[in-house]
């Protein structure tokens, strides 16, 4: 049986800001607008993203409520930024790793949130999912890794057709 | 590039952190053994070179047409289920 995880949607900034107390930080970038961002949104990936050096603290926006993508825009590189989204909701019969996301981060599996980033083509008639290298978040920390699945029958541009 | 010749059983140590231990030859293929910290990502090249390559297409250079994806996404969402 599947364990219980964190959905996107708990990680996002706007569920979060509503638990924030602390501090926030400015997002400033052209591509993805600016924003105040409560400090309890941040998140840090470490190792980060394969190819990616330098990129750590991202944060993941709403900007469609509703919707299963969401945006996660780094705050060390405000221009660098991904769509992502729960590949439970989008892939039928995915099984999510969540435990072995806890054993990797050294959590609780009911702290774990697990995310794939999307490829949108311009034309959108299909999107693409990386399930094999899915991005994991222990929310309690706060600290999270692109966590490589070393698993053949993982598709790193797993197709989803939206036509 | 550093060459080390090194016999099964030995060891090379890469900075602070990180061995490489030589576990065994057999044919044409050698087995490593690798212990290092939980913050070195050990992987084989090949499977770096592909999540790489699909990082840097997943990277945003337009967010004009991921609104449209929402959208495409109700719609394909609600006839697939």
């Amino acid at each position: 049986m599947e364990a219980r995880r964190s959905s996107l949607a708990e990680s996002c900034d706007v569920e979060l800001a509503k638990a924030a107390d602390a501090g926030t930080v400015r997002l400033e970038s052209r591509r993805f607008g600016s924003a105040e961002v409560p400090l309890s949104a941040v998140f840090t990936l470490d190792p980060g993203l394969v190819g990616f050096p330098g990129a750590h603290r991202f944060v993941l926006l709403d900007r469609d409520a509703g919707s299963p993508f969401k945006w996660m825009v780094c705050l060390d590189q405000p221009e660098l930024g991904f769509v992502v989204t729960d590949p439970v909701e989008c892939v039928p019969g995915y099984v999510c790793p969540t435990e072995r996301a806890a054993a990797v981060l050294s959590c609780e599996a009911e702290d774990v949130a697990l995310f794939v980033l999307v490829t949108i083509p311009k034309e959108p008639k299909e999107i693409f999912l990386n399930l094999l290298a899915p991005i994991a978040v222990d929310l309690r920390s706060a600290r999270g890794l692109q966590m490589v699945l070393e698993d053949g029958s993982l598709d790193p541009a797993h197709r989803v057709p939206l036509a | 590039m550093l060459v080390l010749t090194r016999k099964v059983g030995e060891q090379v140590r890469i900075g602070d952190g990180v061995t490489v231990r030589v576990l065994g030859v057999r044919g044409g293929q050698v087995s490593l053994g690798f212990i290092a910290p939980k913050d070195v990502r050990l992987l084989r090249e090949e499977v770096s070179v592909a999540i790489e390559r699909e990082n840097r297409k997943a990277a945003l250079d337009d967010v004009d047409h991921v609104g449209r994806l929402a959208s495409l996404w109700k719609e394909y969402g609600s006839t697939k289920k």
